[in-house]
């Protein structure tokens, strides 16, 4: 494991103010997830973070899924709608270089110009690994 | 037995009854942002339902006592929030939904298109929960102060309606109610019976005692006469010290039976007044009408009624007579009934 990664979301059990954010390879200085920001939109509620986290590790995938195919079928509609639903939760709990992704290929869809689909793709794709793996060790969720 | 009696097609359907005031639909098929809005409304002493799509949505908002307050995800499998709102916008009937768009757009044109499909207001994800707390309560100001114009509304239509002293119908109000149901038990063949009542002496007691206690004892009168007759009954002020009753689906013989109760029971016990006891009595005449295919002329009844009940004063008051005329096929005792 990449201890960058893991850099900000493993002192989730000190103040949220203590909390930097971690940093990536792909996006130089970007958080995987800004769990501060997150936390501070939510009030402070740390359970229902949790709650939320965990549900985004069970839908995620199925987002993820229907984005691929979209694109597989260079449906400009479905991806628009895949990555619209996929942006909205990734943009909720900050994670900025996945939610900069799905921008793009909502952007992409709804311009009917899926050209470099493919390639923004793999990015996100490699974004939600790592926040997957993000979520799953800090305390924001527990699997 | 409240002196007031509200309803009976008298009032609009809305009011405080429907959608209770703290409750709240929520319509969003993310469960991410599904659970936010559940959780924080929830904290914030909601009661939320909390649907996946637009459709039902539709469905719990044809709901007895549904939300009026709703937050609509403007992206959703089948219907959609934008076109919800237009749904919701048709349908003219029913008390007015307060409705929340939410969306990821923030443009301009999405935002124009939204306001004018209907939306009350928009929110643009990501939202934070002071945002959504001032919108929703933006929201419930707007329903309130719907509320108090609804309220307001049905106050004048009651008071368009009943007579000021003593809370009865009044005499436009009693005789529309007469017209309605002379034209239903016409139609369904039910007899329909009218009562007028006349307080004897009502001069002497004003001229004795003044006005305030005159005033007195047509409130206590008009109280008795409520007590007298069933709920369903419709008793109204239809002059000075004269009441007019209309009884529906009631035989010539229970029509007699009622007057007499009302007789007995006003007389029964002196009205207490500020100025002491004041003994009182009325004098009555009826007039029935059995119902089916032959349509009787309120007027007509009224008017038998009332020379009934000019006989009942001829005889000396404190009686009751039923109309000479015959009006009905069922027949009524003869006689006085004293």
């Amino acid at each position: 494991m990449n201890p960058m990664v893991f850099g900000g979301v493993q002192c989730s059990r000190s103040t949220s103010s203590d909390l930097q954010p971690a940093s990536c390879a792909n996006c130089s200085g970007q958080a995987i997830w800004e769990k501060a920001e997150a936390l501070k939109r939510l009030g402070g509620d740390e359970d229902l973070l949790r709650e939320l986290c965990q549900i985004f590790l069970e839908e995620s995938p199925r987002h993820l899924q229907k984005l691929r195919e979209a694109i597989a079928d260079a449906d400009a509609q479905a991806t628009m709608r895949a990555a619209h639903n996929l942006k909205g939760e990734l943009g909720y709990l900050g994670a900025a270089g996945a939610t900069q992704a799905a921008q793009e290929l909502e952007d992409m869809g709804r311009q009917q110009t899926l050209s470099r689909a493919a390639e923004v793709f793999i990015f996100l794709e490699r974004e939600l690994a790592s926040l997957h793996i993000a979520l799953r060790n800090s305390d924001g969720a527990s699997v | 037995m409240n002196i007031f009696q509200p309803g009976d097609g008298m009032e609009l359907p809305l009011g405080n009854k429907s959608g209770l005031p703290n409750s709240v639909l929520i319509a969003e098929d993310d469960p991410i942002f599904r659970r936010i809005l559940e959780s924080w409304l929830q904290k914030w002493n909601f009661q939320v339902t909390a649907v996946e799509n637009g459709l039902d949505a539709w469905k719990a908002l044809q709901q007895e006592n549904a939300p009026r307050l709703a937050i609509l995800d403007w992206m959703m499998p089948g219907l959609d929030g934008i076109e919800l709102c237009r749904k919701i916008r048709n349908q003219a009937q029913g008390a007015y939904k307060y409705l929340l768009l939410l969306t990821a757009r923030g443009s301009k044109e999405d935002v124009v298109a939204g306001l004018e499909a209907g939306a009350d207001d928009y929110l643009t994800k990501p939202f934070d929960a002071n945002e959504l707390r001032a919108r929703v309560r933006a929201g419930k100001r707007i329903l309130e102060l719907q509320g108090e114009l609804v309220k307001a509304h049905n106050e004048l239509q009651f008071e368009a309606a009943h007579d000021h002293l003593t809370g009865l119908w009044n005499r436009g109000a009693i005789m529309d109610l007469l017209h309605r149901e002379n034209q239903r038990s016409t139609r369904i063949g039910e007899p329909l019976g009218v009562i007028m009542a006349d307080l004897d002496h009502f001069k002497q007691i004003n001229d004795s005692y003044g006005h305030q206690t005159g005033d007195a004892v047509l409130r206590e009168v008009a109280q008795r006469l409520l007590e007298s007759v069933r709920n369903y009954d419709y008793v109204g002020r239809y002059g000075g010290e004269e009441f007019l009753t209309v009884l529906t689906a009631c035989t010539a013989s229970n029509l007699a039976i009622t007057a007499e109760r009302m007789r007995v029971y006003v007389s029964e016990k002196p009205v207490e007044t500020g100025t002491g006891p004041i003994p009182v009595t009325i004098s009555i005449g009826l007039a029935a009408h059995a119902g089916g295919p032959d349509l009787a002329r309120e007027e007509e009844l009224v008017r038998s009624a009332d020379t009934a009940l000019y006989t009942a004063k001829a005889n000396g008051g404190n009686r009751v007579e039923h109309s000479p005329e015959n009006l009905s096929t069922d027949p009524v005792p003869s006689g006085a009934l004293r």
